[in-house]
């Protein structure tokens, strides 16, 4: 196979529509948040939950790091073992491959994993480490994919991070087995990770409308099914930004078409439903996914009535990246909220314009990252709850804002019209704590003129 | 007794925590401090992420945001970015530059060039200082000791004050472990000041990742020890270290000025708080305070109440040296078997003790440990825990499986009580559950 040149990937900036849009910017030191590249493919390549995942280097990028996600596994948890090479002082001055090589074969002589995948990190890339052949020769050797992922830390950010993974995957696993079964109305669900276990809910809903999932890229996947994605007749690229890459050279590839979609809010559930079926190109399959929308939006917007009543009107401020700034907006339109502030850092022109569709004129961008900035915003909107990721979450706290995690070390599905339904009980359950009167009250003897002094 | 590895390529669910985590953590018990990591992205983010986990807490920190080009070319443009942007933007008092594996390898000489950018900013009255963490030695805890070294050095350096001091025998430096909680230091500093003693913890976690409710956001450290107090504490006339690693820290500032110090090696159960607090007696002459007399007699009834339920118990701990020497002395306390002892890497500490300890992963704790009924460790150990059929008591770093673990205390006599308890409670529900079991399946 042919391995992909540097510049093709370059000149698809960040896996964006447009080619010629924004490259990834340069992180600003001293102003720069959020994870590296390694970082990046790790996410996208750790829920394929029966794999083996080594790294490669000094024992932090992995001891920091594993069991860090919120990735469910319905069966096997090989995945969430960290594995480590743990390069000491003279690994890096004599060199780490006979380390990597006596690792992947302990890794595969005792847990006998269908596949190994060896990331790079930082150290391993500076010292000059040939992975690829270590990995090659081991594959051969052992007589079972050992995929390579090179993926260092600082050739850029987390979203540069996704795509890279998706390139191992489309170089060294799609394409390399066929399904078990006849699986010509297959679809692929590429981007969706299972947080929380938010593809069985999806999942469910595809079974209902009888919609075959062929391969889960990679949400709770088994490496075999990844194997045997090129057979599907359709791509749903769930998570915009990152993975739209693969999505686009598994078209010109394999001549499967693909859309983006999302699954917050039921509109777009639906339309994502839709689209599928349309994409396979099934009358039968439509009439099917209709009559299950339908079904499901008014059991939905009649279980959603209390909720919306005490949402009306509330004011949200929502940051977060790629396709949930704007999948996001229109779940919380659909509850009655309205966004006063929405973060647009980690975001595409694509998904800019897509979230200037969804929001009312006045809606504040926040177009740089930093606690500090969100803030400003909450309490200059008087915002009633902040909808962020993990790592603002105790920011939130110490300023008393109500709060919904939304990203990926989250606990709770809001995927599908269940999730929705759950997106909403959370809101309200937020926003009605008893916490945030307590929490604000002073202590009795704080209290002016409660007491002579 | 010696210590030992088992022979392995790989690391298998690491023990072993970044150095420069530690750094960081350090530099959260001082007051409007920021440490800036120089390395890549992940290498603040990774840390930032992991610490707040634990703490429920905003982590301060910020990076040079290296990439592959700038390690090539030149890192510390990067560095000297970053530290611009920090200092316009933040004005912070105390600012930690942390070197990573990667300017390691790559060979950055960041120590030089953060003396001439201090030289021509000419940058008074804040502290700057840098230390080297790459994570292929070491572990949290030297990362934390190594820094707080660095942090007394830079100190002694700015006041400048050899041989003028003004000393204060009534106040007291105490130099707490990485591995202490928030609740822990708020509880020594609590037992050395009933003695009639200031105190100044170096660095102080327990006013500032305790949980408080200043508002108004700042990227900087929301509490700490702030640095005025840390520079009047080189007037000390005392300091005591807790665990091992701060020797180090201690011994630079009986170099420097003459600073006598004593060090706690174990913290943890009736022996080590009998040591503590006779010491103290002793040094100030006042009398042991009544309610640490009671706190005795609370633990030694407490004891012996639990021993019916430590008989014949084994248990496997996986833990940051210091801690795992702590540890180890509050078991033998018990009566508790010891199957296992396993630590990220090897100091003294940990080769003086008694015992077999081996240098590992949780993989190791799994099959060293087998057999044991309770699992003493990190939240990485809860699957582990499973599958040996171990009761797990989460201790070390990081804890994501339970609320407030970061206020846990486990130093003087209501620390061995507190831990006694939860370990001896931990034990009767898997008895309970082993019952219920059996019960079913006949």
């Amino acid at each position: 196979m042919e391995p992909i040149r540097k510049e093709e990937i370059d000149d698809q900036a960040c896996g964006s529509l447009a080619p010629k849009s924004k490259p990834c910017p340069r992180p600003k030191p001293g102003e720069a948040a959020g994870g590296c590249s390694f970082d990046g493919a790790q996410i996208t390549l750790l829920p394929i939950m029966d794999a083996a995942h080594l790294v490669h280097g000094p024992v932090a990028c992995a001891g920091n790091s594993w069991e860090s996600r919120g990735s469910l596994s319905s069966g096997p948890s090989l995945s969430q073992y960290g594995f480590a090479t743990d390069l000491t002082n003279n690994d890096i001055i004599f060199g780490g491959e006979r380390k990597l090589k006596d690792s992947i074969d302990y890794i595969a002589g005792r847990f006998a994993p269908p596949a190994i995948f060896v990331y790079a990190t930082c150290v391993t890339a500076l010292i000059g480490e040939d992975m690829d052949a270590v990995c090659k020769e081991a594959s051969e050797r052992l007589g079972i994919p050992v995929v390579p992922v090179n993926s260092p830390g600082f050739v850029g950010s987390k979203n540069l991070g996704n795509r890279l993974a998706g390139d191992a995957l489309l170089q060294y696993v799609i394409g390399t087995g066929e399904p078990e079964l006849e699986a010509s109305m297959g679809v692929n669900l590429i981007g969706e990770y299972n947080i929380a276990g938010e593809m069985w809910d999806i999942e469910k809903l595809m079974n209902q409308a009888g919609i075959t999932l062929l391969s889960r890229i990679t949400g709770d996947a088994r490496y075999k099914e990844i194997t045997w994605a090129h057979r599907a007749k359709a791509n749903m690229v769930v998570c915009s930004r990152a993975l739209l890459g693969l999505a686009k050279q598994m078209e010109s590839k394999y001549g499967i078409p693909y859309f983006e979609g999302s699954f917050y809010g039921a509109k777009e559930t639906t339309y994502s439903l839709r689209q599928m079926a349309f994409l396979l190109n099934d009358r039968e399959m439509e009439r099917r996914v209709d009559r299950l929308t339908e079904r499901e939006e008014s059991r939905l917007s009649h279980d959603l009535r209390p909720y919306r009543k005490i949402l009306k009107g509330k004011k949200a401020v929502l940051y977060t990246g790629g396709v949930k700034s704007w999948s996001v907006i229109s779940a919380l339109k659909e509850l009655g909220i309205q966004v006063v502030g929405v973060g647009t850092n980690k975001s595409s022109d694509e998904d800019v314009q897509r979230i200037a569709d969804r929001v009312s004129d006045d809606t504040e961008y926040i177009p740089e990252g930093g606690a500090s900035r969100i803030i400003k915003t909450v309490r200059e909107r008087k915002a009633d709850i902040m909808i962020a990721g993990g790592r603002n979450m105790y920011v939130a706290m110490k300023e008393q804002i109500p709060f919904v995690d939304i990203n990926q070390e989250r606990h709770k599905a809001y995927a599908g019209y269940e999730g929705l339904l759950r997106l909403a009980k959370e809101l309200v359950d937020s926003i009605a704590n008893p916490i945030w009167k307590l929490a604000s009250s002073p202590a009795p003897w704080d209290k002016e003129g409660s007491y002579d002094r | 007794m010696t210590v030992k590895r088992r022979s392995k390529p790989v690391s298998v669910n690491p023990l072993k925590i970044g150095q420069s985590l530690g750094g960081i953590l350090a530099m959260q018990g001082c007051y409007r401090a920021m440490p800036v990591i120089h390395g890549a992205q992940g290498c603040s983010a990774f840390p930032k992420a992991l610490l707040t986990r634990h703490f429920r807490e905003p982590i301060a920190v910020q990076t040079s945001a290296l990439q592959e080009m700038d390690v090539i070319f030149d890192a510390n443009h990067n560095l000297e970015e970053a530290l611009t942007s920090v200092l316009s933007k933040h004005r912070p008092d105390i600012i930690g530059v942390i070197g990573t594996e990667l300017t390691d390898v790559a060979g950055v000489d960041y120590q030089s060039m953060l003396k001439s950018y201090k030289r021509e900013r000419n940058m008074r009255g804040g502290l700057a200082f840098s230390v080297t963490l790459p994570d292929f030695r070491g572990s949290l805890e030297s990362g934390f000791s190594v820094t707080v070294e660095a942090m007394v050095d830079e100190l002694i350096q700015q006041a400048g004050l050899r041989g003028q001091r003004n000393v204060n025998s009534r106040q007291i430096t105490l130099l707490p472990g990485s591995y202490l909680t928030p609740g822990d230091v708020m509880e020594l500093k609590e037992i050395v000041s009933s003695f009639g003693f200031e105190v100044i913890a170096l660095p102080d976690i327990s006013t500032s990742l305790s949980g408080h409710l200043l508002t108004g956001f700042s990227p900087l450290t929301r509490g700490g020890v702030p640095l005025d107090s840390m520079l009047q504490s080189l007037q000390s006339g005392l300091t005591i270290a807790f665990g091992a690693s701060m020797e180090r820290p201690a011994r630079r500032l009986h170099n420097a000025l003459g600073t006598p110090y004593k060090v706690f090696q174990g913290t943890m159960g009736l022996k080590a708080s009998d040591e503590l607090l006779n010491f103290l007696h002793q040094i100030s002459g006042v009398p042991v305070p009544i309610r640490y007399c009671w706190q005795r007699e609370n633990l030694l009834d407490c004891m012996l109440d639990a021993h019916f339920q430590f008989a014949g118990v084994s248990a496997l701990a996986a833990l940051e040296p210091d801690h795992l020497r702590s540890v180890s002395e509050w078991l033998d306390e018990l009566g508790v078997e010891q199957k296992a002892l396993i630590t990220s890497y090897e100091t003294p500490a940990v080769a003086e003790l008694e015992r077999e300890v081996w240098v590992g992963d949780l993989d190791d704790a799994e099959v060293l440990g087998s057999g044991a009924d309770l699992w003493i460790g990190s939240s990485h150990g809860i699957a582990g825990a499973e599958r040996i059929g171990a009761a797990f008591l989460a201790a070390g770093f990081p804890i994501w499986n339970e609320l407030g673990s970061y206020m846990n205390v486990s130093v003087g006599y209501r620390g061995a009580m507190e831990w006694t308890n939860k370990a001896g409670n931990l034990l009767m529900r898997r008895e309970a559950d082993h019952r219920e079991s059996r019960v079913r399946h006949r």
